[in-house]
């Protein structure tokens, strides 16, 4: 009788009662962005949903980090395997415009209750894919220009006024051209437009082959221009040149900048900045596989991020992104002092005047193909 | 069980560079042609300089250390082998960047690099077959006069020769296909190594097939060192 009973006792202890289900999360970013859903969404919506436990895993930093959930979602499809065994995934944009092209994600927004709040031309079309009830941004993501205000007097205010200023300050504007990281390949997008005046048809489509001979005139542009900058090895060999000084202006994300200010690994003067005719975002999407084993407990956690006060807490005040749902009803949220933080030197008129769309694939090829063969 | 694990993926990989929508296409080899011809070259380039830097530095420190066996420099030589790759290029590019700032990204930085990773193979491999020739010969030549250099020149590496050989072929092809030290190292700009070539196509791109083409270059470089090695072990 006692060994029943002791047994009894060591597997109550050693099974937790609560966890009915085992949500499995996998983050597509860098370590920052898991550990907001380990250490704070993941309890938070605990506390609000004690049925559910979550097992947040991270796949690495940049494209290829959602090129591996893509990998591991396609695979099980492939075999006929059912159901799969993730149920939320955070996946960039590209990656998540293929998903939904492949017929690999549910299209879960219109069952939550904040599908009211998830807003914007990137919910709707991304890289030329009806995307539409399919994602949620976590938080957007912004490309700009950030400088050195002890080095740089007068910043450019559009590309015109940077060209120029590359032209008088040889060596001392970075970024990482379009194999280091997205964005580099942003700013290449955004000088494009800039050249081209095509944002309108690069973005909306339809693909012309006809449009190539500008884009390549614009990537020309764009090889004599990298003459007079610094090529660097990835977005964060960006933020350390700045950092550093050996650099004075270069291409960032915004996010990174704000993050390294956070963590005081940044130089706080260096001030990011919008050029007109503006640079691109590039969201993270939060997406349901489509045979997720869980996807009712999925959508919720997704709607529990979407919650304008969770927002505001975890995703602007906390971290200093901006936020992945209607700003209007977030922004009232949070403290004058993150709203002074967030939109330091860029402020949320630029954002909505100069904040630009990423190209649609097709152009998206065509565009990093000839920076390829004409900037090498 | 070798085919399940190496000649499956191997020739599913071959098999992915010659198709592009499910049809059979030479057009990702035309995609290497166009974009990645000069990559290749600097491969090589790459390869065979960081060869020869550890070759230069390996052979006479290995010929004094056979001469004189010295523990603590024998351990120092080795060190290298348990030093991650990642961690080999971090620790250089930190190291070198405040004194030759373009240095660490440069082709030279890279081999530079690359050869220090490789010092502790070499050794080993080097120590070893230096030990295995018989002291009889170095002996006589040390009572004729000749000295350490000369004995390592003169009869530590002619005697030493298929090793030297086979060495340098494992190295060279460990050299072609690095990643963590170039993509540590090196600038998003310019030339880059095929390796990092493979991850741009794959992981920006989602191109598989291309990537597969790359890779299929890379094989057939390491597989022309490959040839000599399994020729010197089958002589």
């Amino acid at each position: 009788m006692r060994l029943p009973s002791l047994l009894a006792v060591l597997l109550a202890l050693v099974v937790p009662a609560s966890a009915a289900t085992r949500l499995n999360v996998a983050i597509g970013a860098d370590v920052n962005v898991v550990e907001v859903h380990k250490t704070l969404l993941g309890p938070g919506f605990h506390a609000t949903a004690s049925d559910v436990e979550l097992n947040v895993v991270g796949t690495g930093t940049g494209e290829p980090a959602s090129r591996a959930i893509y990998t591991k979602i396609k695979a099980q499809a492939d075999a006929g395997r059912k159901p799969w065994d993730l149920d939320v995934a955070l996946v960039s944009m590209a990656v998540a415009s293929q998903m939904v092209k492949e017929g690999l994600l549910s299209r879960y927004v219109p069952q939550m209750k904040n599908a009211a709040l998830v807003k914007g031309a990137e919910v709707k079309e991304a890289f030329g894919v009806n995307v539409d009830g399919y994602v949620v941004p976590m938080f957007h993501n912004q490309i700009a220009l950030a400088y050195v205000p002890s080095k740089v007097a007068n910043p450019p205010k559009s590309f015109d006024e940077l060209a120029a200023w590359v032209k008088a300050n040889p060596g001392r504007f970075g970024y990482n051209g379009i194999k280091g990281g997205v964005s580099g390949v942003g700013f290449t997008m955004g000088w494009v437009y800039w050249k081209t005046g095509l944002y309108k048809e690069l973005t909306q489509g339809p693909f012309d082959k006809g449009k190539e001979p500008a884009i390549r005139e614009a990537v020309t542009a764009l090889r004599d221009f990298n003459k007079g900058a610094v090529i660097t090895n990835g977005n964060a060999g960006t933020l350390d040149a700045l950092n550093r000084g050996e650099i004075w202006m270069g291409a960032v994300w915004i996010d990174q900048l704000v993050a390294w200010k956070n963590e005081g690994r940044m130089d706080p003067a260096v001030t990011p900045l919008l050029p007109a005719p503006g640079l691109p975002i590039y969201p993270l999407y939060l997406v349901v596989p489509r045979e997720a084993a869980n996807r009712e407990a999925a959508v919720r956690y997704i709607d529990y991020i979407a919650t304008p006060e969770v927002q505001a807490r975890a995703i602007v005040e906390k971290f200093g992104w901006y936020p992945g749902v209607d700003a209007e009803k977030v922004l009232p949220l949070i403290s004058p002092k993150s709203r002074e933080l967030l939109f330091t030197g860029v402020s949320a008129q630029d954002l909505a005047r100069y904040s630009r769309q990423m190209p649609i694939k097709e152009y998206h090829d065509l565009i990093s193909l000839a920076y390829e063969e004409i900037v090498r | 069980m070798l085919g399940a694990v190496f000649l499956w993926p191997l020739g599913a990989s071959v098999v992915a560079s010659f198709a592009q929508d499910g049809q059979w296409t030479l057009a990702n080899y035309g995609t290497v042609a166009r974009l990645y011809a000069r990559d290749v070259a600097y491969t090589i380039g790459v390869a065979a300089a960081g060869t020869a830097l550890t070759f230069l530095v390996a052979i006479p420190v290995c010929g004094w250390l056979r001469v004189r066996a010295y523990g603590p420099i024998e351990f120092l030589l080795k060190v290298p082998l348990f030093v991650p790759f990642v961690v080999v290029g971090h620790a250089l590019r930190v190291f070198w960047s405040p004194y030759v700032p373009s240095f660490s990204s440069s082709w030279a930085g890279i081999a530079a690099a690359l050869a220090w990773k490789h010092l502790g193979l070499a050794a080993l491999l080097l120590l070893g077959a230096f030990r295995g020739t018989d002291d009889a010969y170095l002996e006589a030549a040390r009572q004729l006069g000749a000295s350490t250099g000369r004995l390592t020149r003169d009869i530590l590496v002619p005697m030493a020769g298929p090793a030297l050989a086979v060495t340098g072929i494992l190295i060279f092809s460990s050299m072609l296909a690095s990643f963590s030290i170039p993509l540590m190292m090196g600038r998003g700009g310019g030339p880059q190594m095929l390796m990092i070539d493979v991850y741009y196509r794959y992981g920006q791109h989602g191109d598989f097939a291309t990537a597969s083409a790359l890779g299929v270059v890379a094989y057939l470089l390491a597989m022309g060192a490959a040839l000599v090695y399994v020729r010197r072990l089958t002589r």
